[in-house]
Parts: structure tokens; C-alpha cells; sequence
């Protein structure tokens, strides 16, 4: 199935509200009553054949439910592809961006399950009670659930849509051996209601709130990895009362440009939907907003390659002067480095504490670009940073050696490529940690964040040496990105099996003749061939 | 062993078949009925290793899966048009006999792959999901058994109706031809007639010392040529002398269609998995599918793992000659290979005209004069 989530939700396409009649609307606060009339127009024509208005303004099922604009478009997808609803795209963008603004969440509501909306690769399961991660948790992310606000007598007709839709789904693994239709049908409801209420004080406050204004110069920060951190500034203005513009001027730590730029929908206020540029390659962001327009934070990655992304991070050049990130985040004694102080309002000298000389080369918008010199006998350790009379703790470290190195992430799945399917990739990272002796003869380890380091690839266990995984499933590069081989039954193989793989991922640092040393555990599994808008 | 990453969840299903009773000493042969997708219905000769017949099932809607023949061999049931439908094909002239189109006004029903045919060969007896479908919400209905006559025709509708449990994996009929049962979190047996629950036993309910709760994806019931029906089951034996999480263990289940005996009998440490059985027609051997063949000895109450071969790919479906002389494997892909039974080696093996994948089609043996 192809979803076409992205030219839908983001601000990709310029569309306009239709402006239909001249009555106010009581959802003044999240969207202009035009364009909720529009809104409300398009689901009386659409979709109150089937879900009855029973009050004015008030559709069976509709309205019995909150959820993210993914999480809208999920459903309103099937009301198309299953229940033949057909809708022009304008219709479709009027009709999303209405049930998400005037039945959407709360920021508070969208915590839990932003990870699957911004598309977070090798996301732990969340951690919800009731086995609800077995009960729920096997087809799809529990985020689905998490985003999803309803009374438990939804959550019930939801759970007979998934048996007479997959009527196979009490036979899976995880369901058969046990009563799953029983435990689903009759105690979860009123469980996932009370997790998940459609009622409350969060979003009534919400819903209420006016927009902020995001529009004006913003310091940005973030880390791709495989790339490492960038930084600079990015200049949103505002087209509409839901829709921004935004043109990025941003460098790699090395300074190499990085630059780009966006249109956006914001969608209940806070939830950044943009389509655009970054570094020359399409991209898109699913970003929220603080709740006073002060800051705008969440993850960006490639159009067909959601597992490639990176961590964004904004805030306004007003406000209280703060040292938002080091770049990079640790230094070596006994060299000479350039670093970059991302913040706002840093007036007065930079001091790093002893052994090290911190000379500022350069002010920018974004920041101070410095040149410092660690002597050799600089105590290793997290270091405080002052400004003038700014000063942040834990966002630079000093170390002698690498004394240990982790992955990240420790586990990761890769899925092969294949006909028109691009393979999902998976990037890893090695991040070095340093042990510091505390005040107590207690040894802490310090992170350092990601470290060059040599990459390879070994076989998981016996078997998978044996069926020479190593060889079938692809190949890890130099960056730590993991390209997974083509699918499909490979006659090569034993079984003719497909190019999957049990895979160490194996991270070596030298320095002399030491070498240290961390392993994560890549599967290379088959194609997904549905890329749900929540996954 | 857990069977999340090794079973694909579009395999969740295949049935059972009554089979015939063979007896001995007749001037019979035996072919290998399969069938294969969009639309495929075939019929092998094992001694040539030809298809002898590549019927078209109408309505097939690009799905072939569970095969239950007659119990004189002339007539395939299938299970086709995404579990919504049964066929009869007559397998000499492929032509359609009998269609059971699974509907019911304002609901969806689906047969969850579990039916058979009674031994007289006059009813069908099919366990279906059913679905409400209202006008803006889907509403699950208790599954049922639903009779069918044999000589309903091309629009056959149900003759008798009852509860059934849910997740029913598989219903078997009884030799005496009163009765019938049904696999799911127990074995239950119920009046073919009334549909009165006679008796109900312990599968996934069946609490047995030291094990973990077992696991059991039973979808591959072949119970020619014994009237036996056989399935892995999975499970962990724990307690005293075992490692911590416990050791992964295989049983044999097996099914005496002619008495209703259940029993189960530990077979060994999960080394490799197997998908589906074959009792052979002495009861001294079993033999199981998947990514290796393995030979089973069922020595008295000692039942044990004695052979196990690579097979060139996965195979869901095994099945066995009348004499017990020749293996047949077959399923997923679009070949089927006869083994040895006592030395395990390959005898020759049979391409499917097309190449069309078997996927979860039931690999059946009937008898001709
Ligand atoms: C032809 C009838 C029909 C039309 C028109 C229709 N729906 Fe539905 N809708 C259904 C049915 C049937 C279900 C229950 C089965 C399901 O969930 O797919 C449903 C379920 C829903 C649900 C609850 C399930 C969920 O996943 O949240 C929502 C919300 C919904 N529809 C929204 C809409 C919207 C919005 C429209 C108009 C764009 C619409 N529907 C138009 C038939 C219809
Ligand atoms: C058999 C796999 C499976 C299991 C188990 C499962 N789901 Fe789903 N779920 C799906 C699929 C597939 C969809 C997408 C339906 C569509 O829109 O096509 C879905 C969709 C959803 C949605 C979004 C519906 C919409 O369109 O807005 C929610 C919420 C959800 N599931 C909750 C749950 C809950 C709660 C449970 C446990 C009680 C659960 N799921 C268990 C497969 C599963």
C-alpha cells in the first residue's frame, strides 16, 4: 500500500482553506472558524452517510476520538481504501487538518509515542501494563495506541475491527497460546480508556490556548549520526495562521555548509509537519513546539529513508543568555581544537577551567566559534562552561583516553531491498566514555559522545557462520551505515534463503597498541512492503 | 524455540483431512494431490513423476490453500477465494462439483482453515469466524461449525449450524462417522448430528509437570494413511536438573481418528523446527517438514529423532505412500520431492507446469484403482 502521508500532512503544497459561510465556531483558538467550517463540511458530506450526526456537529465514531494527524490520515486511508470514501487531496488536507486540530492531543498526550511520529529507527517497545506490548505491541508500534484517545467503548469497537479485519490475529504467535479475544473484548477496554481517556484536563486547557507565533530567527542544533553534530540558525516566517516557511543556514562541526530549507503545517499548534531540503536531499520533519513558542524540538530524515535523520533542536536568539551545545562535546588533552558554543546572549570571556586556554576566533548568531588548547595534564572529567556570567554543566568533557566504547544501537534491525522497495538501512554509532575517579574513590564513566573508530561485521552465533550471513546480508561501510543486500530467495544460499543475517556489528578504536573494542547485534530480516504513517 | 521469527504470518493456517482408510492388498495406486496459486488444482503420479492433471478452480481469486479429499479419492475440497470459499473438484475431469460460498446476510465469515469431510463422504463440516458488519462498526460473532451437504451443489448452503469454540485450528471427523473433533486451546469432540459437546480435553490447556505452557501451530493435518492425525508441538521443559529458562523441547500430538485416543509423546530438544507430520502406515515411523526432513522412530513409548536431512528449501506439507515406502514433501514452493523413507535419500522430484507457489496448499495422498 502506498501512503501518501507525506504530500498530504506536510506543508510540501500550497493549499488554501476554502472559506465556507459566516458563523463562528467554537474552536476559535485552534484553527479560524472558516477553516473549521471547511472542516466540518467535508465530513458532513463525506462521511455522515455512514457515521450519523447525532448532535449538531457530532458524528458516531468521528467524534468519539482524539489522535495525531498521522493518526487521522491512518484511518481516514481506510475509510478510502476500504469503505470507498473518495476525497479530492484539498478535501483530504481540509478535512486532516480539522479533526487534528479540534480532535487532536495535547503535547503532554503526544510524549509517549513521538518516537514512531518522528520514525525513531530500533525504538525500545514502550513500557505499558495490562502485557498490553504483547496484547497490542506485536503487529505494530504501541505508540498507535499511545497516540490514541477514546472512551472504552471505542476502544472496544476498535478491537472488533481487528478481529473481523485480521480474523487470523488469535492464531499468531503471541496470541494463541493465549485468550486473547476474551482478555481483549472484555477487561482492556475500560484499562486502554483509563490510559487513554478522550476526556482530559490536558488537552481541555490545550484546545483553548492561542497559537503560538513560531515566526522569527532561531538557533538550531542537532546530530546525524553517522555524520556527527550541526549547527546554525534557521529564519522561519509565517504564511498563514497554520503554515510557515523556513530556510536553514547551518554547517557540519567541521564548518562545511549544511544548508536548506522548508514549508510546514502546524498542526494543533505545536506539531511541525514540514517537506524540504537539507544538505541538498529531500527530507522530512515531524517537530513540536513548546508550548509558549520558545523552542522547537524533534527528528528530521531522509523521503524513502526515515531510518537516516537527525536530532533537531531550536531556540529563539531572545531570551536568557545559555550555552545550548558544545561542539564537540569532548576534547583530548594535549591538542588544539576548534570549538563551537551554540547559545544565545554569550557576552564576556570563555573559561573552561584549569589546563586548557579557550580563545574566542569568532561571534556568530548562533554562537561562539573558539580555539582551545588542553595541556596534557588537564583533569579529565565533565568540565563547567562559563561565559560572562553564563554557566552550563555536562556539555563538555575533558579525557586522557577512550577507556570503553559502546553502539548505539545496541540492537538494530535491517531490512533487505528489493524490486521498487529501497532496503531500510541502519546506522550506528560508537560512543566513547572515559573513566573519571569521583570524590569518593567512585570510578564514573563520562560519555564523549561518538568516536572515529574502524567498523566490521561477525557472525552472531555458530549458525549464523555456518549459512555465512557475513557474506549474504550486506555490507557496513566506513561511516557505520549498514547496507543491507537485495531480497528475494538467494540459490546461492542453503534453503535458497533470502539474504537475511545475524550479524555483530563490531566497533575497534586504536590508539597505539591498544585497542578497545564494542559489539551490537544487527538481524537483517525481510522487506516490509507497508510503511504505515505510525509504525 | 520460539516460533515468532521462523513462521510467516501469512502461513496462519492450513486443515485436516479424513483421508481414506486404506486397506492393504488392493490393486491400487496412490497419487499426490496439491494445488498451487492463482488457481491450481493438481494431480501427480508419484511412479512417473508426472502431473497428470493441472485443473483451473473457478473462483479461486488467487488463492489456493487447504486440500481435503474424499473419502473415495474423487473429489478435492479446497479452500479457496481468501478462506470465504470451499470447491469440490472432481479429480478426473476438474470440473467444479460442489461450492460453498461461506456468507451470511450483513456478516463476513471466513474459515479460520479448519474443515473436513465426513468418512461417508456426505457432509462437509467447516468451523467459521464470523462479522458483524454494521453500517459504521465491524462487530465479532462466536464462531461456528457449519454442516454441508456433499450434494449441495454449486450453491450450497448449510444444512445444520453450531457453537464453536474460537480459535479452532483444526476440525478432524470421527471414523465412526458420529462425531467430530475440533483442535484449539483443547481437543473437543461433539455430536455430528446435535453438535453437543461429548467431551473436552487438554491441548494448550493440558497442564503437563515441568513444562511450560506449549505452543502448537497445527495446520498441516495429513492423517492418511494411518486414520492417525500428528502435529509438533512445541514446549520448555523446566524444573529440577534443567538450565535456567529452561530447555526447548519437541512432542509429537497425536490423534487416533478410529478411537479418539490423544497422547502426546517428547520427541527431543528442538534442534531444528518442523512444520507438519506423517505417522507411517506400520506406526513405526513418523516423518516431519521444513527446512530439513527428520525421521521420527516410534519405538513402543520411546519416540525418538532418528534421521534428519537438508532439504533444498523450506517445506510446510509432508506426506507418505500407502506401503510407507516413499516420503513426499511438497508445499511453499513449486516442486515436490520424493524421498527414500528408510535410507532418506532423494528418489526424483516433481515440478509444478508454471511454477506457481504452493504456498500453504495441503499436499494430500488419495488412492486409484
Ligand atoms: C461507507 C461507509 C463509511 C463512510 C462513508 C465512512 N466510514 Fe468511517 N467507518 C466505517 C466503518 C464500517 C467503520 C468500522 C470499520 C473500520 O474501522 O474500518 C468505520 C470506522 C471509522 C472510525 C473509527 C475507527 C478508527 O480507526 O478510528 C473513524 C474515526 C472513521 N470511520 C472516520 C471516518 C471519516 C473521517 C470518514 C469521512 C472521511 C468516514 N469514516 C467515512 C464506514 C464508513
Ligand atoms: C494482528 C496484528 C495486530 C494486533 C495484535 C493489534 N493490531 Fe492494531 N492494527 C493492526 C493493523 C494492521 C492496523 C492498521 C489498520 C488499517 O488502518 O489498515 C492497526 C491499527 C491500529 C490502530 C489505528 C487505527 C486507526 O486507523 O486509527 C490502533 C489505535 C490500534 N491498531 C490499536 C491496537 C490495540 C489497542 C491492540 C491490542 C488490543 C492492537 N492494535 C493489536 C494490527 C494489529
Amino acid at each position: 500500500m502506498h501512503w501518501r502521508v507525506w504530500s498530504l500532512i506536510s506543508g510540501g503544497v500550497a493549499a488554501v482553506a476554502v472559506l465556507l459561510g459566516t458563523v463562528g465556531a467554537a474552536h476559535a483558538a485552534m484553527m479560524p472558524p472558516a477553516a473549521a467550517r471547511a472542516g466540518l463540511a467535508v465530513v458532513q458530506a463525506h462521511c455522515s452517510a455512514c457515521h450519523r450526526e447525532t448532535a449538531p456537529g457530532h458524528f458516531a465514531r468521528i467524534s468519539e476520538e482524539r489522535k495525531s494527524p498521522e493518526g487521522w490520515a491512518m484511518t481516514i486511508f481506510r475509510m478510502e481504501n476500504v469503505h470507498g470514501v473518495r476525497l479530492t487531496q484539498k478535501q483530504l488536507r481540509t478535512i486532516l487538518r480539522y479533526l487534528s486540530d479540534v480532535q487532536g492531543l495535547a503535547p503532554s498526550e503526544t510524549r509517549a509515542g513521538r518516537f514512531a511520529l518522528e520514525r525513531r529507527p530500533n525504538h525500545p517497545i514502550l513500557k505499558l501494563p495490562y502485557n498490553l506490548p504483547v496484547m497490542c505491541g506485536r503487529c505494530h508500534s504501541l505508540a498507535r495506541v499511545a497516540l490514541t484517545r477514546q472512551p472504552a467503548s471505542e476502544w472496544r469497537k476498535l478491537i472488533n475491527f481487528h478481529v473481523g479485519q485480521f480474523p487470523f490475529l488469535e492464531y499468531q504467535d503471541g496470541s494463541r497460546d493465549i485468550r486473547w479475544w476474551k482478555i481483549a473484548s472484555t477487561q482492556l477496554p475500560a484499562k486502554l480508556a483509563k490510559l487513554f481517556p478522550l476526556h482530559s484536563a490536558a488537552w481541555r486547557q490545550w484546545r483553548n490556548r492561542p497559537r503560538a507565533d513560531l515566526a522569527g530567527v532561531w538557533i538550531v542544533h542537532g546530530d546525524m549520526p553517522g555524520r556527527g553534530d550541526y549547527y546554525g540558525t534557521a529564519l522561519i516566517r509565517r504564511r498563514s495562521w497554520d503554515r510557515y516557511r523556513a530556510r536553514y543556514v547551518l554547517h557540519y562541526a567541521n564548518g562545511a555548509a549544511f544548508n536548506g530549507s522548508s514549508d510546514a503545517i502546524i498542526y494543533t499548534g505545536f506539531q511541525w509537519r514540514g517537506t524540504g531540503t537539507l544538505g541538498g536531499k529531500p527530507v522530512h520533519e515531524v517537530y513540536f513546539a513548546a508550548a509558549n513558542g520558545s523552542r522547537i524540538r524533534g527528528r528530521w530524515f531522509l523521503a524513502g529513508h526515515s531510518e537516516i535523520g537527525g536530532d533537531w533542536d531550536a531556540a529563539r536568539t531572545t531570551g536568557a543568555p545559555k550555552v545550548m551545545a558544545v561542539i564537540p562535546s569532548a576534547l583530548e588533552v594535549g591538542t588544539r581544537q576548534r570549538l563551537i558554543l551554540v547559545g544565545r546572549g554569550l557576552r564576556g570571556g570563555v573559561d573552561l577551567g584549569p589546563g586548557t586556554k579557550a580563545r574566542i576566533l569568532v561571534r556568530r548568531p548562533y554562537g561562539l566559534i573558539l580555539s582551545v588548547r588542553v595541556n596534557a595534564h588537564a583533569a579529565p572529567g565533565y568540565r563547567t562552561v562559563r561565559v560572562g556570567g553564563v554557566r552550563s554543566r555536562d556539555l563538555l568533557a575533558v579525557y586522557r583516553r577512550v577507556d570503553h566504547l559502546e553502539v548505539e544501537p545496541a540492537f538494530a534491525i535491517a531490512r533487505l531491498g528489493g524490486g521498487t522497495l529501497a532496503p531500510v538501512d541502519a546506522q550506528f554509532q560508537a560512543i566513547g566514555y572515559t573513566n573519571v575517579l569521583g570524590a569518593h574513590g567512585r570510578v564514573s564513566a563520562v560519555r564523549l559522545g561518538a568516536m572515529p573508530v574502524t567498523w566490521s561485521v561477525a557472525p552472531f552465533n555458530a549458525e549464523a557462520a555456518k549459512r555465512g550471513d557475513v557474506r549474504f546480508a550486506g555490507t557496513l561501510r566506513q561511516d557505520g551505515l549498514f547496507v543491507p543486500a537485495e531480497g528475494g530467495p538467494d540459490s546461492k544460499r542453503q534453503f535458497s534463503a533470502d539474504n537475511t543475517g545475524d550479524l555483530y556489528v563490531v566497533a575497534t578504536r586504536r590508539t597505539g597498541k591498544t585497542a578497545v573494542v564494542a559489539k551490537a547485534h544487527l538481524i537483517v530480516t525481510v522487506q516490509r512492503w507497508i510503511k504505515p504513517p505510525i509504525y | 524455540m520460539n516460533l515468532k521469527f521462523l513462521v510467516p504470518v501469512a502461513l496462519a493456517g492450513l486443515l485436516a483431512g479424513c483421508g481414506s482408510v486404506l486397506s492393504p492388498g488392493h490393486a491400487s495406486h496412490d497419487f499426490i494431490v496439491t494445488g498451487a496459486a492463482p488457481d491450481h488444482l493438481f494431480v501427480i503420479n508419484p511412479r512417473t513423476r508426472k502431473v497428470v492433471s493441472d485443473f483451473t478452480i473457478p473462483d479461486a481469486h488467487d488463492y489456493v490453500s487447504v486440500i481435503v479429499p474424499s473419502p473415495n479419492g474423487k473429489v478435492a475440497y479446497v479452500l479457496v477465494n481468501r478462506t470465504r470459499s470451499i470447491a469440490g473438484i472432481n479429480l478426473r475431469t476438474g470440473k467444479e462439483v460442489f461450492r460453498a460460498n461461506l456468507e451470511s446476510p450483513g456478516e463476513r465469515l471466513t474459515c479460520m482453515y479448519a474443515f473436513d469431510v465426513t468418512p461417508d463422504g456426505k457432509e462437509l463440516i467447516v468451523y467459521v469466524y464470523r462479522t458483524r458488519l454494521e453500517i459504521d462498526q465491524y462487530k465479532v460473532q462466536a464462531p461456528r461449525f457449519l454442516i454441508f451437504s456433499t450434494a449441495g451443489g454449486l450453491h450450497a448452503k448449510p444444512l445444520r449450524e453450531f457453537p464453536a469454540p474460537r480459535r479452532v485450528q483444526m476440525v478432524l471427523a470421527k471414523k465412526d462417522g458420529r462425531s467430530f473433533f475440533a483442535i484449539g486451546f483443547n481437543l473437543y469432540e461433539y455430536d455430528l448430528k446435535t453438535g453437543r459437546l461429548i467431551k473436552r480435553r487438554g491441548i494448550l490447556d493440558w497442564h503437563r509437570p515441568h513444562h511450560l505452557r506449549p505452543d502448537m501451530l497445527a495446520f498441516w493435518p495429513v492423517t492418511e494413511p494411518t486414520g492417525i492425525f500428528s502435529s509438533p508441538v512445541y514446549s520448555t521443559l523446566t524444573g529440577p536438573g534443567t538450565p535456567s529458562g529452561g530447555v526447548p523441547e519437541t512432542s509429537l500430538l497425536t490423534l487416533n481418528l478410529h478411537n479418539g485416543h490423544l497422547a502426546y509423546h517428547d520427541i527431543g530438544r528442538t534442534d531444528a523446527l518442523i512444520f507438519s507430520t506423517v505417522i507411517g502406515p506400520q506406526r513405526k515411523w513418523a516423518y516431519g517438514a521444513y527446512t530439513q526432513l527428520t525421521k521420527i522412530k516410534l519405538d513402543g513409548a520411546h519416540w525418538r529423532v532418528a534421521d534428519r536431512v537438508n532439504l533444498p528449501h523450506t517445506y510446510y506439507s509432508v506426506n507418505i505412500s500407502p506401503n510407507g515406502k516413499d516420503v513426499y514433501v511438497g508445499g511453499t514452493m513449486c516442486d515436490v520431492i520424493i524421498y527414500d523413507a528408510r535410507t532418506m535419500r532423494e528418489k526424483g522430484d516433481v515440478r509444478l507446469p508454471g511454477c506457481d507457489d504452493q504456498a500453504t496448499a495441503t499436499l494430500r495422498v488419495i488412492e486409484r484403482r
